[in-house]
C-alpha cells in the first residue's frame, strides 16, 4: 500500500528533529575552573546579611563574607579571638572591652574599627540609628536586649554596656547576629545591602544568580590565611535525588544535609566520603509541667523510661542523631559527664505510673509539627513515642500542625506533650538551659513551653549568669542538670549528628559543632 | 475582532482582581504567621511583636489588602518578606526560566502528543496504538515528582548522559546546547502527563473523522494517505485539540512548580513554593498574578486560534 507508505515518511521529519535535538545536547562537558568548590544547599539562602537571616542556608554562606569579634575554632565551639584580639570584662560583668586587630580591612577597603562594631550592633537596636530602618532583625532582642550601649573608647577599643551581667555574652557575641559589617557598603546600598554583603572574611562577595547559585571568590588580604580555594559556588537543590546525583555525577563537590537513608548508600560509593558530628542541638518532647497529670514527677519520669530512644536513634534516625541525657551538648564544658539516660524500661514506667495513681494510665495529646528547622523527623519520631507510650497504658493523640501555627499554638499553656528542638550555635548552656527552663521563661513571655519551674534551678542557673569563671560556672550548671534530669520536665531525644558528604578531591574538611559550613579550610586535590 | 479583543483584554482587570482577592485571602487565612516561621522556636515575645508591626501584619485584613492592591495598580508589588527584593524584580527574573520550560513542555506534549494519536488513529489496535495506550495510561497516572526523580535516576545518575539539575552549567557561561541539555529531563517530565491526553483525545477525535464520508469521499478521489489524514482529518480534529492544549497550558503552568522543584529549574515555580513555606505574602501574591496573567492572556490566544483553524467562527 503506498499511500500507508508516504504517511510513514511524513512522520520521519518529526522523529529527525527529535534526534537531531538529543543528540546535540548530549553530554555537555563544562570546563571545570581550577580551584572552584561546588557546594549543594538544601535551600537557596534569603539573604546575605547573618544579622536578618535566621535560617542556616543564610547563614552557612553570609557567614563566609563576615565575621565576629570571638569566634570558634575549626573543630570546637570554644571561645577564641575573632576580629577582637582580646578583650576584658569589669568586675561587675557589666561591661566587655575589646581590643580591635590592627590593619583589618573590609572588601570594600572601609577600616576595621570601632565605629564599624558600634554600627553593626546598634543598627539593630537603636531605633534612631541611620540603619535602622534599613532592614528587619529578628534576633535584635534575642542576642541584644541586654545591651544598653556600644561605646567607642578608640579606633581600636571598644566597649559593650550591658543592663545586666550576663556571663554567656561572649557566645553571643559568636551569632551571625553579632557579624561586623562594613558600614559604608550598609549605607551604600540601602535595603538592598543584603544582596551585596561587604564584611571582612576569607571570602568577597562576587554574585548571585537568583534561584541558581551565590559565587563567592577568595579574599586575598584575608588577615588570617588566605583561602586556598579561588572560588564557592553554593548551588540550591531542594530535592534530596537531585543533590545527591549531582554529588555523584560532578555537578557538586559537597553537599550537607544527607537524608538519613541515603547515608548506608554513601557510606559504599567509593567516589565520596562522608563526615559526621554531633551539632549543638537538642531534640525534646516537651511535658508541660503544670497540667495534670503531668505536674507529678513520677509519671514525668514514666514517660522516659517508656520511650525507647535507642531505637528512634537507630531505627528513625538511622544514625543521624545521638542520644540525649539532657540539653547540653555532652563534652563541651558545662555538660555533666556523670549524667544517665533514662534506659528503656516499659515496666519501671508502668510502676511509676501506679505509684502516681494512674495505674491503667491515661489519654493525652501530643502536638507535632510536620516539619521544621532542626526538627529532624518529628512525624516518624513522634509516631514510635506514641507507640512506647500506649505500650505502658498512655494513649496519645497525635496532633500534626504546619510549623508557622505549631510555633504559634506553643505560645500558649495549653500544651500537655510537643516535639521540639533547639539549636545554640554555642555550646554555653546559658544559651539552651535558660531561655527553656528557666522559669523566668515561661511562655508567652519565653520559651518555656514546659512550663518548668523548680527554685533551686532558678537559682543554680541566676548564679551562673552572674559569675564570669568557667570552672565556677560549669559546677552550677552541673548541678543543675542532675536537678533536671531528675525532674524530667522534657523527654530527653537526641542531638543531630550532621552529615556532609564530598568528593574525593575535597581535602582538609571539618563540620563544625555549631552547623557553621567552614569551607575556608577546604583545598581541593 | 478589535473590539472582541478590547472586550477580552478588559475582562482581565475583573479576572485578576479575582485572583488577587482569592489568593491574599487562601494566603493569609490559612494557618502559618511569616513573623513566627521567621523567627523560629528560639523568639522572644517582644520580637515577635516587632516584627509583626514592621511587616504590617498587625492591620486588619482589609486594609492590608487595600494597600496592597494599591501598590499594584502603581506596578509596585512591593518587597519580599523574607529576601527584602522587590518582588517584581524578583518574578521577572524567574519568569523567563519559566517560559522556556512551560513552552517546551507545551510544544513537545502538543507536537508529541498529535503524531502519537495521529499514528495510533490511522492504524487503531495496531501494536503501536496499543503501545501507546498503555504508555499514556502511565504517562496520566504517573505523579510529576516521580517520573522527574525516576528519569533523573536513570538518565543522569545510571547512564551520566544528562545533568540532574539547574538551567545552565554549574560553573556558568552555558551556551543553547548546554540549556538544551538542562531542559530535556524536566520538559519531558513536564510534558508527559499532558502528552498523552492530548495524544488520546486526538486519537478518538481522528477515529471519528476519518469514519466520514467526506474521508471517503477523499479517498476515492485517490488522494494520497497522508493528504487525506493530515489536510481533511488533522485539519478538521484541531479545534478540540486545541481546546485541550490551552487547558493543558494551564496545567503545564502549574505542574511546573514541582518539576522546577525537582530539578532546581530556577523559575517561578521553585520561588513560589520558597516563598509558601515562608509565608512570605507579597512574594507570593506576585508570583500568582504573573501565573494568572499567562494563563489568562494564553486562554485568549486560543480562543482568536480558533477562527483561524475553522472560519466559520466570528469574533463579534
Amino acid at each position: 500500500m503506498p499511500a500507508r507508505h508516504s504517511f510513514s515518511s511524513m512522520m520521519a521529519p518529526a522523529m529527525i528533529v527529535l534526534a537531531l535535538a538529543l543528540s546535540l545536547a548530549a553530554l555537555p562537558v563544562a570546563a571545570q575552573p581550577a580551584g572552584t568548590l561546588l557546594v549543594g544547599l538544601v535551600a537557596e539562602p534569603v539573604n546575605l546579611d547573618p544579622a536578618q537571616v535566621t535560617d542556616l542556608n543564610s547563614n552557612r554562606v553570609g557567614r563566609r563574607v563576615v565575621e565576629t569579634l570571638v569566634t570558634f575554632p575549626d573543630e570546637s565551639t570554644q571561645i577564641v579571638p575573632g576580629l577582637a584580639e582580646s578583650w576584658t570584662i569589669s568586675k561587675d560583668g557589666l561591661q566587655y572591652t575589646f581590643k580591635l586587630r590592627s590593619g583589618v580591612k573590609f572588601h570594600d577597603g572601609t577600616p576595621l574599627n570601632a565605629e564599624a562594631v558600634k554600627f553593626s550592633i546598634e543598627r539593630q537596636i537603636n531605633t534612631e540609628h541611620p540603619a535602622y530602618r534599613l532592614g528587619k532583625y529578628p534576633f535584635a532582642n534575642f542576642f541584644f536586649g541586654n545591651v544598653k550601649a556600644v561605646e567607642v573608647l578608640s579606633p581600636e577599643r571598644v566597649a559593650f554596656l550591658l543592663k545586666d551581667p550576663r556571663a554567656s555574652f561572649l557566645a553571643v557575641l559568636t551569632a551571625g547576629a553579632a557579624s561586623i559589617v562594613s558600614p559604608t557598603a550598609v549605607m551604600k546600598w540601602g535595603p538592598d545591602y543584603p544582596s551585596h554583603p561587604v564584611g571582612t572574611g576569607p571570602f568577597r562577595f562576587a554574585s548571585w544568580d537568583r534561584g541558581q547559585r551565590v559565587v563567592l571568590e577568595k579574599n586575598p588580604t584575608y588577615w588570617k590565611y588566605p583561602a586556598k580555594l579561588e572560588r564557592v559556588i553554593y548551588r540550591p537543590i531542594v530535592e534530596d535525588q537531585a543533590r545527591l546525583t549531582e554529588l555523584l555525577t560532578g555537578g557538586l563537590d559537597l553537599i550537607v544535609g544527607v537524608p538519613a537513608d541515603f547515608v548506608s548508600q554513601l557510606e559504599q560509593n567509593p567516589k565520596v566520603s562522608v563526615l559526621k558530628q554531633t551539632g549543638a542541638h537538642v531534640w525534646y518532647l516537651g511535658i508541660n509541667n503544670q497540667k495534670k497529670p503531668f505536674d507529678d514527677k513520677r509519671v514525668r519520669q514514666a514517660l522516659n523510661y517508656a520511650v525507647n530512644k535507642d531505637a528512634i536513634v537507630r531505627d528513625v534516625l538511622k544514625g543521624t542523631g545521638s542520644l540525649s541525657k539532657g540539653p547540653v551538648l555532652p563534652g563541651t564544658w558545662g555538660a555533666d559527664a556523670g549524667l544517665k539516660a533514662y534506659p528503656y524500661d516499659p515496666e519501671k514506667a508502668k510502676r511509676l505510673l501506679a505509684e502516681a495513681g494512674y495505674p491503667n494510665g491515661f489519654t493525652t495529646t501530643m502536638w507535632v509539627p510536620e516539619s521544621g528547622s532542626g526538627m529532624q523527623a518529628p512525624v516518624a519520631m513522634s509516631t514510635v513515642m506514641q507507640s512506647n507510650l500506649k505500650a505502658v497504658g498512655v494513649n496519645v493523640t497525635l496532633q500534626t500542625m504546619e510549623w508557622g501555627a505549631y510555633l504559634t499554638k506553643l505560645r500558649s499553656k495549653e500544651q500537655e506533650l510537643f516535639a521540639l528542638s533547639w539549636m545554640a550555635g554555642n555550646e554555653d548552656p546559658d544559651m539552651v538551659m535558660y531561655p527553656l527552663l528557666h522559669s523566668s521563661q515561661w511562655t508567652p513571655v519565653g520559651p518555656n513551653r514546659a512550663q518548668y519551674k523548680n527554685a533551686r534551678f532558678d537559682d543554680l542557673l541566676q548564679q551562673a549568669r552572674v559569675t564570669t569563671d568557667q570552672a565556677k560556672r560549669a559546677a552550677l550548671y552541673r548541678e543543675a542538670q542532675r536537678i533536671l534530669v531528675d525532674d524530667a520536665p522534657w523527654v530527653f531525644v537526641d542531638h543531630e549528628i550532621q552529615i556532609a558528604a564530598f568528593a574525593k578531591r575535597v581535602q582538609g574538611f571539618k563540620l563544625h559543632p555549631s552547623f557553621d559550613l567552614r569551607v575556608e579550610t577546604i583545598s581541593l586535590k | 475582532m478589535r473590539s472582541y479583543l478590547a472586550r477580552r483584554l478588559l475582562l482581565l482587570v475583573p479576572v485578576l482582581v479575582g485572583v488577587s482577592v482569592v489568593v491574599f485571602l487562601v494566603l493569609h487565612l490559612s494557618p502559618g504567621d511569616p513573623a513566627e516561621i521567621m523567627l523560629g522556636s528560639q523568639a522572644t515575645q517582644e520580637d515577635l511583636a516587632r516584627l509583626r508591626r514592621e511587616l504590617g501584619l498587625t492591620e486588619p485584613l482589609y486594609v492590608q489588602y487595600l494597600h496592597w492592591v494599591t501598590h499594584v495598580a502603581r506596578g509596585d508589588l512591593g518587597r519580599s518578606l523574607w529576601m527584602k527584593r522587590p518582588v517584581l524584580d524578583e518574578v521577572l527574573n524567574r519568569y523567563k526560566a519559566t517560559l522556556v520550560l512551560t513552552a517546551s513542555g507545551l510544544l513537545l506534549s502538543t507536537l508529541g502528543g498529535i503524531v502519537l494519536g495521529v499514528t495510533s488513529a490511522v492504524r487503531p489496535h495496531s501494536l503501536l496504538d496499543r503501545a501507546s495506550a498503555v504508555t499514556s495510561l502511565f504517562g496520566a497516572s504517573m505523579p510529576v515528582f516521580w517520573l522527574g526523580i525516576v528519569l533523573m535516576v536513570i538518565f543522569s545518575l545510571w547512564l551520566g548522559w544528562l545533568p540532574a539539575s539547574g538551567m545552565w552549567a554549574p560553573y556558568g557561561g552555558g551556551d543553547l546546547r548546554d540549556l538544551l541539555a538542562h531542559l530535556i529531563l524536566p520538559a519531558v517530565t513536564l510534558a508527559a502527563a499532558s502528552l498523552t491526553i492530548i495524544a488520546r483525545l486526538t486519537r478518538s477525535t481522528m477515529l471519528d473523522i476519518l469514519s466520514q464520508d467526506y474521508i471517503r469521499t477523499a479517498r476515492a478521489k485517490g488522494l494520497v494517505e497522508g493528504r487525506v489524514v493530515f489536510r481533511h482529518g488533522l485539519k478538521n480534529a484541531l479545534i478540540p485539540i486545541v481546546t485541550v492544549v490551552g487547558v493543558q497550558a494551564g496545567y503545564l503552568l502549574g505542574g511546573a512548580v514541582l518539576t522546577e522543584t525537582v530539578f532546581a529549574w530556577p523559575g517561578v515555580g521553585l520561588l513560589m513554593v520558597q516563598g509558601i513555606l515562608a509565608r512570605d505574602f507579597p512574594l507570593v501574591q506576585g508570583c500568582v498574578l504573573v501565573i494568572a496573567l499567562t494563563f489568562v492572556l494564553i486562554n485568549l490566544a486560543v480562543d482568536l486560534l480558533y477562527a483561524y483553524l475553522d472560519p466559520r467562527i466570528q469574533y463579534e
